[in-house]
């Protein structure tokens, strides 16, 4: 039944690469404004979702639809005005500069030919001031630092002004504060009414900020639920095959990890599921 | 941009009044203007000297800029494809599928074919075309990517190229003409060759242009232009298409004019950044200019002519040296 309102409809998508199933029977929906984290270990098909989300790849079975419209039935230019991809780095050959990368994220909005309107402009200026890259501006992309990168990629995506934020390991190269703040910023981003979802191994910076968080292993939802309801250390312990522990302090809860299954405990683990 | 082109006028004069006949400036400049009140009127109405300048130094001054124009756009072009700024457009293997084909003219004396005097350029031409395509056919049969080119493009080269060596050491005492054609000359263009290469080279100049931002968006990578709106596996094949075409049109009538293309959207990128929409017309006029001084000073070194692309490694090698060192630091790639 489609719900309304609904900006992200899942419904039994699969898809494989050459063999391997890498997708199986995913559905899930989404709401305007709703941030998501996409839990599970490398292979589990997250960053493979996150492709099939924005077109990138067509999945062979089930469809996903955008504002009630199937991607797979848009052109590449309707589901970029729509949904906009946060990649893990930006590529930092050919020297562009920080201001020049982010006008690119209006491409799919400018409709003439040649140079930018006003209203790029303006959404571009706001963006570099929301997000403090007055100084970096001139500089060329290999210059400027990860913690800066993340601000510019962030900023592409946002003059791209879609409805749905696909980030993709939003946190590797950074460190603790930046994690932090760069989770910050895509909170605010969803409580202004775009849809969030990160896909990233950091647990905890996902259990802390988002509103729902889907757990993936081998191609399958395992679980999809508010983290306060969902993370618990046997759903680590399946997932990962590692032992945790999975805290509660100040209201907020944690986990913790302690050491990977050895071989024997493995086949137990996978059976609960 | 307009130093570029106030320079490219300059040399386009310089370029006039020199060669192996001693013309003057003035009498250069003379001749020039006695040569254009007299067009439409028979040849046999001209002096010497406006022969020389206007159907000898002319349509082979316009040729030099059609060609410098058309290498730097492709090589900007190819190198903003390939997502490398080392590729020059000579990658998919054109320049040997050309060398292919006019050597096999120049040995096996293929005029039968009904060309004349063209036999060489449309084998060349063809020659080009057919090593690109087989360039392409490869390199989207093993997956269409940029590295895919890059790779079906040096096999190809490289077996087009041994059947050139192959055909030249069986037949020893005829090297000389396919391995000069080898070396790129301006040497007797004429004006239907002068056009043949200017109008195709503007047209296609134009069209990349009209694709200057789509390229600036190519150069985030295949993943982020497609999130963009491009399918860029496509628009990669429709640009390099195009590249190849302005390489080929190059090539077949001037011979393989080698660094123009690498080195020049260097320059450009250094000059005025990586923005494709002010990147292209610097590389279009760049090019032009660059072409125009290798070919005077490889007409008046010597008595004479030299290899004009041995002219421009041997200037531009340095060149680029000194912008790397200069700049080298604003400049990642």
């Amino acid at each position: 039944m489609p719900a309304e309102g609904m900006l992200i409809r899942i419904e039994d998508v699969e898809f494989s690469y050459e063999a391997a199933h890498t997708l199986d029977g995913v559905r899930f929906e989404a709401r305007p404004g709703e941030f998501l984290g996409l839990i599970g270990p490398n292979g589990s098909g997250k960053t493979t979702l996150l492709r099939c989300i924005n077109g990138l790849l067509k999945p062979q079975r089930g469809a996903i639809f955008l504002e009630g419209k199937q991607v797979s039935k848009m052109k590449l230019a309707e589901i970029a005005q729509v949904c906009a991809g946060v990649p893990t780095d930006i590529p930092d050959d050919f020297n562009i500069s920080v201001e020049e990368y982010v006008y690119l994220g209006r491409y799919p909005h400018i409709q003439n030919l040649w140079w930018e309107e006003k209203e790029d402009e303006e959404q571009v200026e706001k963006a570099i001031e929301c997000f403090e890259l007055e100084h970096l501006r001139r500089r060329k992309l290999f210059e400027v630092s990860s913690g800066e990168k993340e601000r510019v990629l962030l900023a592409k995506a946002v003059v791209q002004e879609p409805k749905i934020m696909l980030v993709d390991e939003p946190s590797a190269h950074l460190d603790l504060k930046f994690k932090l703040e760069v989770m910050e910023r895509l909170h605010e981003l969803s409580r202004q009414g775009i849809t969030v979802i990160v896909a990233s191994h950091d647990i905890n910076l996902l259990i802390k900020y988002c509103d729902r968080v889907i757990i993936m292993k081998e191609g399958h939802i395992v679980k999809c639920g508010s983290p306060h309801d969902v993370m618990t250390a046997e759903l680590i312990r399946d997932v990962y095959e590692v032992e945790a522990v999975v805290m509660k302090v100040d209201g907020e809860i944690y986990a913790v990890p302690k050491r990977p299954l050895k071989e024997g405990e493995k086949g137990c683990a996978s059976k609960t599921r | 941009m307009i130093l570029g082109s106030a320079s490219l006028l300059l040399f386009f004069i310089i370029y006039l009044s020199t060669g192996q006949v001693k013309l003057g400036f003035v009498e250069s400049m003379e001749a020039l203007y006695g040569y254009l009140t007299k067009l439409g009127q028979p040849t046999t109405e001209l002096t010497t000297a406006e022969m020389i300048v206007g159907e000898i130094r002319l349509p082979r001054a316009i040729a030099v800029i059609g060609v410098g124009m058309g290498l730097s756009v492709a090589g900007a072009i190819m190198q903003a494809m390939i997502r490398n700024p080392l590729v020059d457009p000579y990658i998919t293997g054109v320049s040997s599928g050309a060398a292919l084909g006019a050597t096999m003219v120049m040995l096996f004396g293929i005029t039968a074919i009904g060309f004349g005097v063209f036999a060489i350029p449309v084998a060349a031409f063809i020659g080009a075309i057919a090593a690109f395509l087989i360039t392409m056919t490869l390199a989207e049969a093993s997956g269409g990517r940029a590295l895919n080119y890059v790779l079906a493009g040096i096999v190809t080269g490289t077996a087009l190229t041994s059947f050139v060596t192959l055909m030249l050491s069986m037949s020893p005492d005829q090297v000389q003409g396919p391995i000069f054609w080898m070396f790129g000359s301006f040497n007797g263009i004429d004006w239907t060759q002068a056009l043949l290469i200017i109008i195709p080279t503007m047209i296609m100049g134009i069209v990349a242009l009209l694709y200057a931002r789509e390229l600036n968006v190519i150069l985030l990578g295949h993943e982020q232009a497609y999130q963009l709106g491009i399918d860029s596996r496509r628009f990669r094949q429709w640009m390099m298409v195009l590249s190849s075409m302005l390489t080929a049109v190059a090539v077949a009538f001037v011979g393989i004019i080698g660094f123009l293309g690498l080195i020049v959207p260097h320059i450009a990128r250094i000059m005025v950044g990586g923005d494709h929409r002010l990147l292209l017309p610097a590389s279009i006029i760049i090019g032009a200019n660059v072409l125009l001084v290798a070919d005077i000073i490889s007409r008046t070194i010597t008595g004479s002519e030299l290899p004009v692309g041995a002219i421009i490694s041997l200037i531009g090698a340095p060149f680029f040296g000194y912008l790397l060192v200069r700049k080298g630091r604003e400049y990642a790639g």
